[in-house]
């Protein structure tokens, strides 16, 4: 589904990727961990196609298309989704217009027809409630003013709504309780079904306690340095990242 | 001079009731007036010149009927071309609020008429000595008036008309006030309102000033608050041959708070122009005011925000933002915040933009497949529906919404 | 605190002394004689004198502008002596060695020493006493260069042509009421012209100095930077302690050819009156450049001085790609008045423009900021970054912000924001707490909130504008 290789990516002036291999077949869940500033977010901008991150070189095919020459929505109606880690607050939008747009658009670049009104409002009522989103959300401007968690919440409901071939989560635990860590694993995983993929972007390893991942990769300075199965990501939580023997703290780009 | 304000002047000698001495003193201030040219500051960009000779009727008998909103139960008092057609005697008014015709003498009247209203604007002026018509809504202390009070105002082809709306709130009172106005023929009229909002009262407050076409609406919503008064007010402007309003908001007390959102969608080739003025004569107040326009192909957009802060005005907090998108080349701005500031523990801004778009935000819609055409009208649009959503009455903005919608969407067609 | 701040706003002007030199002054009022007089004495050619005229008739139709947020008694232009210079220089000095010492005394005291030898290297200056240039440095180093600069008089007799070619150009000769009575009567002034590609090799400088009373100062300087060349200009200004107001109406003319760039910095400290308001310049400056192709302007002011300023130095980005800066910092204490700021005439497309403005208001004064943006409808891609910051020290002074924003382009953005702070008693205390005294806590804070500005001037002037700023707040905390 997914293939990436030997890509070097910079923000600005400074290369963050440098020589990222993976490959991905459908259905696989992967996770990718690493510590601050390995190039984790970089990843999932970079696959996006955002506007200031730059590939250096490398090819990226997409079910057989090329990834990096396409637009950002052309990326997304292609079936590639990213959940943000910090989704954006745009007041003045709603939530269901939003989303309306978004799955029509969609709908359309799969030849299939547009949702009718009331089509839409079940599906959206049924996704609101699959992540615990009040109804009434749907009328308020997107992200606006909801708490960290709701956010998040947000980001997977939309991944329900999108049904996509491969959505990349980047750090969609972080900031989360148990509780809303739970609810957003069961969102998720009620899309694994087999042909849909994963990337799952992650710090630590909780996580993945509740998506079982595939795969485990470890992301440090812009290229993976180990892969594994899922014990790779205990080892992990056991000895920490101190044992890619470098001063690995830094900002997360 | 203007051949139009001339004839102002003579048709006020004919005025004559119980508010001639007041009216009286507004004469003597209009004679004194210049007709408002280019350097005129409080008319740079608004040429006078389709008011400079104008002759309309004075009188018409159309009859209209207030414009329904759906879910919205509200108190209509309608006005024809400048004529009260509600019989007041028939209102079926909840305890604690009375309304009365302007004609009528009451002390209500006599303690706002004029006295909010700053007298500077010319067309206050005019209007306070042509208004004879006009309603006095008196809000009883303590009084809480659920239902709104909603006062149409339609203008008619081919006719000149005043109307005035003068709003006391006692003590802790609280009501909500909309003024709705409309018209698309050629006619003139001009629409003050003046509230007086007494200590600890709350108003709600809309202004629909929807004229379009060849209406020339000229008027101005006026608010004195008094000692931890709240005031709310959204005002939507359409631009039409010339629209031009001036909103006063006058902390007179201490501890009130204003919140003021405007948002103007201006049709190829109209006129909007809006002037607000924040007084903050008395400590502690605090201000917001967020205004927003997208204007279309060859139409002009004015916007004059004014903060002043007295001397005495210590620990105010007020703010001010604009924003403004112009849909094409023929499309102009002008638009100047102004701060005005004479005391020192004050934390004061204000911001304007044009044109400026939140590149997150837009590449976040793209991430979901909208393209960028689309996206760019979803987050254009946003930020003047974004006022509609802050409107505390839902049934009033789920009407607005498609509304403005509608009128946005055929904007971005002719533009 | 406040009441700290209201103590004694008494602050010593450094520069306010008078100078002993013998002059020559003509008596006050102003007709077409005076002009034919002035004209004559600086041997001008017919034109300039037709010019002038021209200008006089065009200013006595005119009235004086009342829109900006100052207030002072009328001028009475027939109280105003029109030309005055010192005795020696009726035979123009050769060399420094000629000039009057008492003359490069006053210099020296000012700080600006003329002799080369004791100069800041790198740095060529013009003096410009009442009404003319007294001498002006380096010039052989710079005409090495191809570089003229040399007191406007001259290059009307020298260039006459390049004169006539650009004056009058940027700022019309009728533009506004100040700015046609400069036309009309400017007696001297600095001239610079850069060839094409040439780099300025060393900072230019004009020093501008009123000594005679009762006289007006109305100097006129033409900068003109050939395509793709390069200059950074300084001027600083004072004037001695005098009860009587005095007028400066100063044009300042920028050309920046297609690539060209110009830096213009201006440490203003002209005498600003006592502390009752008594006295004091009248600074009514008209400065403006115009910018063909990729060319850039950069105006920085640091204005201390003056009773009464109004001055607005802006730039047309006439040429596409052109650029245009303009940073200011405003400190008005005791009575002082300034209305400044500048205008942003974008025409060209994808042209830019930044404007930071930093106001300081202490004491009694009133300090605004007043702007223009406009976006020209072919002002394709163009930007605007405009940022107001306002600070007040005490509850009797004003900080205003006017800016008027005009646009007519929809693909043109305009950013436009403006704050206003106080130095906090929380600020106050920590420094307090740390050993530090009020007065050296505020110039501290005062000097922090206007680094964005500081670090634009050439490094001899932001040491200067520190300490011009330090000593104008000395006295404002008690």
């Amino acid at each position: 589904m997914l293939t990436i290789k030997d890509l070097h990516a910079r923000v600005e002036e400074k290369t963050i990727i440098k020589g990222l291999n993976l490959e991905i077949k459908p259905g696989e869940v992967h996770a990718i961990m690493g510590p601050n500033g390995a190039g984790k977010s970089t990843l999932g901008y970079v696959l996006s196609g955002r506007e200031g991150y730059e590939v250096e070189q490398g090819e990226v095919t997409f079910n057989g298309a090329n990834l990096l020459e396409m637009e950002v929505e052309e990326r997304a109606q292609a079936g590639l989704f990213l959940a943000f880690q910090y989704p954006v607050e745009i007041p003045g939008v709603s939530n269901m217009e939003f989303m309306k747009e978004s799955v029509n658009a969609m709908r359309k670049a799969r030849g299939e027809d547009e949702l009718s009104s009331a089509e839409f409002l079940k599906k959206a009522k049924a996704a609101c409630k699959q992540v615990n989103l009040p109804l009434d959300f749907l009328k308020r401007g997107v992200n606006e003013g909801f708490s960290g968690g709701e956010k998040k919440r947000n980001e997977i409901m939309q991944l329900i709504m999108l049904e996509p071939k491969l959505a990349i989560l980047d750090e969609s635990d972080s900031g989360l309780d148990v509780d809303a860590l739970q609810v957003v694993a069961n969102g998720v995983n009620s899309q694994r079904d087999g042909k849909r993929s994963f990337i799952v972007v992650t710090h630590y390893q909780r996580l993945l306690d509740f998506i079982e991942p595939d795969y485990v990769h470890i992301l440090a300075q812009g290229k993976i340095v180990k892969s594994g199965g899922p014990e790779l990501a205990k080892e992990v939580e056991a000895s920490g990242y101190a044992w890619l023997g470098q001063a690995q703290e830094g900002e997360e780009a | 001079m203007s051949q139009w304000l001339a004839h102002v002047i003579e048709r006020a000698a004919a005025v004559d009731d119980w508010l001639s001495p007041v009216r009286a003193e507004a004469l003597a201030k209009l004679k004194e007036q210049t007709w408002p040219g280019r350097r005129t500051e409080a008319w740079r960009y608004t040429s006078l010149h389709a008011v400079e000779d104008l002759s309309l009727a004075t009188e018409s008998s159309v009859q209209a009927e207030a414009p329904a909103i759906a879910g919205l139960d509200a108190l209509d008092l309608v006005f024809v071309d400048g004529r009260l057609t509600t019989p007041l005697a028939d209102l079926d008014l909840p305890e604690g609020l009375t309304i009365r015709a302007l004609t009528d003498k009451s002390e209500a009247a006599e303690h706002v008429f004029t006295k909010v209203k700053p007298s500077h604007h010319l067309f206050g002026l005019v209007n306070d000595v042509l208004a004879t018509q006009g309603v006095v809504i008196d809000v009883a202390q303590d009084a809480v008036i659920e239902r709104p009070i909603r006062v149409v105002n339609f203008a008619s082809d081919n006719v000149e008309s005043h109307t005035r709306v003068l709003v006391s709130l006692g003590k802790n009172a609280k009501a909500t006030v909309i003024e709705h106005g409309s018209g698309t023929g050629h006619s003139l009229n001009t629409a003050f309102a003046e509230y007086d909002i007494a200590n600890e009262a709350r108003l709600e407050h809309y202004r629909f000033a929807l004229h379009q076409g060849d209406a020339i609406h000229v008027g101005g919503s006026h608010f004195k608050l008094a000692n931890k008064s709240r005031l709310n007010s959204t005002l939507i402007g359409y631009g039409s041959q010339l629209t031009r309003l001036d909103v006063d908001i006058i902390h007179a007390g201490e501890h009130a708070h204003a919140k003021f959102n405007n948002a103007y969608l201006l049709a190829p080739k109209e006129h909007f122009d809006l002037h607000s003025t924040i007084e903050h004569a008395m400590p502690n107040g605090t201000t917001e005011e967020n205004a927003r326009g997208i204007i279309g192909d060859k139409a002009k957009a004015v916007f004059n925000g004014r903060i002043h802060i007295h001397r005495d005005a210590q620990k105010t907090l007020a703010e001010l933002n604009n924003r403004n998108l112009l849909l094409s080349r023929g499309a102009q701005i002008n638009t100047k915040p102004e701060l005005e500031i004479y005391a020192d523990d004050v934390q004061c801004a204000h911001g304007a933009t044009v044109a400026e778009i939140d590149e997150e935000a837009l590449y976040y819609l793209l991430t979901r497949g909208i393209n960028k055409q689309m996206a760019l009208v979803m987050l254009n649009f946003g930020f003047v529906q974004e006022l509609v959503f802050d409107m505390p009455n839902k049934a009033l903005a789920d009407w607005l919404q498609p509304i403005l919608k509608q009128r946005f969407e055929d904007m971005m067609e002719r533009s | 605190m406040s009441e700290q701040i209201d103590q004694a706003l008494a602050r010593k002007y450094d520069a306010g002394f008078v100078s002993e030199i013998e002059s020559e002054t003509f008596p006050v009022g102003l007709d077409e004689d005076v002009i034919r007089r002035l004209s004559a004495i600086k041997g001008e050619p017919e034109w300039m004198l037709e010019w002038r005229l021209k200008a006089y008739r065009t200013w006595l139709k005119q009235t004086e502008p009342e829109w900006a947020h100052v207030d002072y008694p009328k001028i009475n232009y027939q109280d105003i002596s029109y030309y005055s210079a010192p005795k020696s220089m009726k035979d123009k000095p050769k060399s420094l060695d000629e000039v009057d010492p008492e003359l490069l005394r006053t210099y020296e005291k000012l700080g600006i020493p003329l002799h080369e030898q004791e100069m800041l290297a790198g740095v060529a200056v013009d003096a410009v006493f009442d009404s003319v240039s007294v001498v002006t440095t380096f010039r052989e180093k710079l005409e090495e260069a191809g570089v003229i600069f040399c007191p406007i008089s001259e290059a009307l007799q020298k260039y006459p042509d390049l004169v006539k070619k650009y004056l009058g150009t940027v700022v019309p000769r009728g533009d506004n009421y100040f700015a046609a009575l400069n036309s009309a009567v400017f007696t001297d002034g600095s001239f610079v012209y850069i060839p094409k590609g040439v780099r300025c090799p060393m900072e230019l400088s004009t020093y501008f100095r009123i000594n005679e009373q009762n006289t007006g100062q109305f100097e006129r300087t033409l900068i003109v930077a050939d395509e793709g060349s390069y200059v950074s200009y300084l001027e600083g200004c004072t004037a001695p302690q005098r009860d009587e107001n005095q007028l400066h109406a100063a044009v300042v003319e920028l050309v920046a050819l297609e690539g060209a760039e110009i830096k213009y910095s201006t440490v203003q400290n002209w005498y600003p009156g006592d502390e009752n308001g008594k006295g004091g310049i009248y600074n009514f400056v008209t400065k403006r450049g115009l910018c063909e192709k990729n060319a850039k302007i950069s105006w920085t002011q640091v204005e201390t001085g003056s009773a009464v300023t109004w001055k607005y130095p802006s730039c047309i980005l006439k040429g596409d790609n052109s650029v245009g800066e303009f940073y200011s910092v405003a400190l008005t204490r005791g009575k002082q008045q300034a209305d400044t700021g500048t205008k942003m005439i974008h025409l060209g497309k994808n042209t830019k423009s930044t404007i930071i403005s930093k106001g300081i208001s202490a004491g009694y004064s009133n300090n605004a900021y007043r702007g223009l943006v406009r976006m020209g409808p072919g002002a394709e891609g163009a930007r605007n970054f405009t940022e107001c910051d306002s600070l007040l020290i005490g509850d009797k002074c004003g900080a205003h912000t006017f800016p008027y924003i005009e646009s007519s382009n929809p693909s043109a953005i305009v950013e436009h924001e403006a704050t206003t702070s106080k130095v906090s008693d929380d600020q106050l205390f920590l420094c307090q707490q740390r050993g530090l005294d009020p007065e050296k806590a505020v110039s501290m804070i005062v000097n922090g909130f206007c680094k964005e500005v500081f670090r634009e001037l050439p490094m001899e002037f932001a040491v200067e504008a520190g300490k011009l700023l330090e000593i104008s707040l000395e006295g404002s905390v008690g």
